[in-house]
């Protein structure tokens, strides 16, 4: 039997919507690499990267009938779940760790300073590491570890208005080295 | 607003990469409706972000895509819409694609059911119909039990009439009767009686050969003459053949008068029909 090779957008997220086999193998094949990408970048080890990844695409399978295309690409839809994923696994991870030490703050402040090396040569990850430090240090709180800015904020002692400034400004500084990327 | 400085402010980084709050996603939900240039940034930095991890990618374990397709197979759809489109589209250039046994399986069961349907509609139609049958049957079944009832009822009327008169036959046919003809007195020659006097018990039956039709408050009486005095010999209402009356020991005539219903002591004489003396 024939593959179809490839599909438009809104074909596959028809098909999945009717739940194709054909379709999900399209997507897995097609978007795998990208999506444990994210996942890696942000969990950091390959093991958990393949269970947050498994779980992520039985995530995207199921909720394919609440994606709704005018609200954003399918794959942006589908990097939210995969960064979503993620970042709960590490905070589980945090939590489980950290069950001796209940000091959150403690927590969080090592968990700023922890950026693994592995990880800020994955994705995304690597274009942020050519930020300027004050912006990149956001991002990485913000995007990659999942930090509100309200947290942020009490975490570095900076005030609210400033992190949000800030934030948007290094993430303005990403999409132009996305550009030249 | 200048839409220039919110698409340079980075709200659109924040909102693609899942950064804002709610008030700031509902802000551009609207405002990506109002402004194409915002939702055109939107699609760019989509694009962008989606393309930069296309050209990074890393594997997972080569198992995974099975581990998937096995946890997920009984999700998958039965017949794959993808491979059922990609047949119809290829039923032009290429030879008729054989049908693999799922989905000759889940034709039998389309028409099956097609079948089942059909069946179900008709069923239910019979069903109507039977239904009105019934009602029509049930209705003339009700109908017919009503007139076996009153029939029967009438034949046991007819029956007890035909006893009756046979017993009068009996009676008036018995040697020991004496019969009193009664004829109509003068001016009422039309009217006529007979009496039937049995000897022995010395009871009294009457036969109404020819009287005039009573009106519903009237009523004949008979009366006997004895020593020359009318006594009561009964009142005559309908019956069939003989009606039999009072028992009178003796006398010499018998008279009927009309009477007012249920009789009167003495005999209204103006209303002497007829009369007749025994022997």
């Amino acid at each position: 039997m024939d593959l179809i090779q490839t599909y438009s957008e809104p074909e596959l997220v028809l098909l999945l919507q009717q739940r194709s086999q054909t379709a999900f193998s399209y997507l897995y094949d097609h978007y795998t690499g990208a999506l444990h990408t994210v996942i890696l970048s942000i969990v950091g080890e390959e093991e958990l990267a393949n269970d947050v990844l498994q779980e992520v695409f039985v995530k995207i399978w199921r909720q394919m009938g609440s994606y709704d295309a005018s609200k954003g690409r399918l794959f942006t839809w589908m990097l939210n779940i995969a960064r979503n994923a993620a970042i709960d696994m590490v905070r589980s991870r945090q939590f489980q760790n950290g069950k001796q030490n209940r000091e959150l703050n403690e927590d969080v402040y090592r968990a700023a300073g922890s950026t693994e090396k592995k990880i800020e040569h994955i994705g995304l990850r690597k274009l942020v590491q050519g930020l300027k430090p004050e912006w990149r240090n956001l991002v990485e709180l913000s995007y990659f570890e999942g930090y509100t800015q309200d947290e942020i904020s009490k975490m570095l002692d900076i005030p609210l208005g400033t992190v949000k400034t800030r934030l948007r400004s290094g993430l303005q500084a990403l999409r132009q080295l996305l550009q030249n990327d | 607003m200048d839409i220039q400085s919110y698409i340079s402010s980075g709200a659109i980084e924040s909102f693609v990469l899942g950064l804002s709050d709610a008030a700031e996603i509902a802000e551009i939900n609207v405002l990506r409706l109002e402004h194409p240039q915002i939702e055109a940034a939107i699609l760019a930095f989509e694009k962008s972000l989606e393309k930069q991890a296309l050209n990074a990618p890393t594997q997972p374990v080569p198992e995974m895509k099975q581990v998937l397709m096995a946890r997920l197979k009984t999700e998958f759809a039965q017949i794959d819409p993808a491979i059922a489109e990609g047949n119809k589209d290829k039923q032009t250039s290429l030879a008729p694609v054989v049908p693999i046994s799922q989905s000759s399986t889940s034709s039998i069961f389309k028409y099956l059911s097609i079948a089942a349907m059909v069946l179900l509609i008709a069923s239910a139609g019979l069903n109507f119909y039977f239904y009105q049958e019934f009602q029509s049957a049930n209705n003339r079944y009700s109908a017919l039990l009503i007139q076996k009832n009153s029939l029967e009822a009438n034949m046991n009327g007819v029956q007890t009439k035909m006893l009756d008169m046979y017993q009068s036959m009996q009676m008036m046919g018995d040697p020991a009767m004496v019969k009193v003809m009664l004829p109509g007195i003068k001016g009422k020659e039309q009217n006529m009686a007979t009496v039937y006097w049995d000897s022995r018990s010395k009871d009294v039956y009457l036969l109404p050969n020819k009287l005039p039709q009573l009106q519903s408050n009237k009523q004949y009486q008979l009366w006997a003459m004895v020593d020359g005095k009318p006594v009561d010999a009964g009142m005559i209402s309908d019956c069939a053949g003989l009606c039999k009356l009072k028992n009178i020991p003796r006398a010499e005539a018998f008279a009927i008068t009309l009477e007012s219903m249920g009789g009167s002591p003495a005999p209204n004489m103006d209303q002497l029909l007829v009369l007749g003396k025994v022997g």
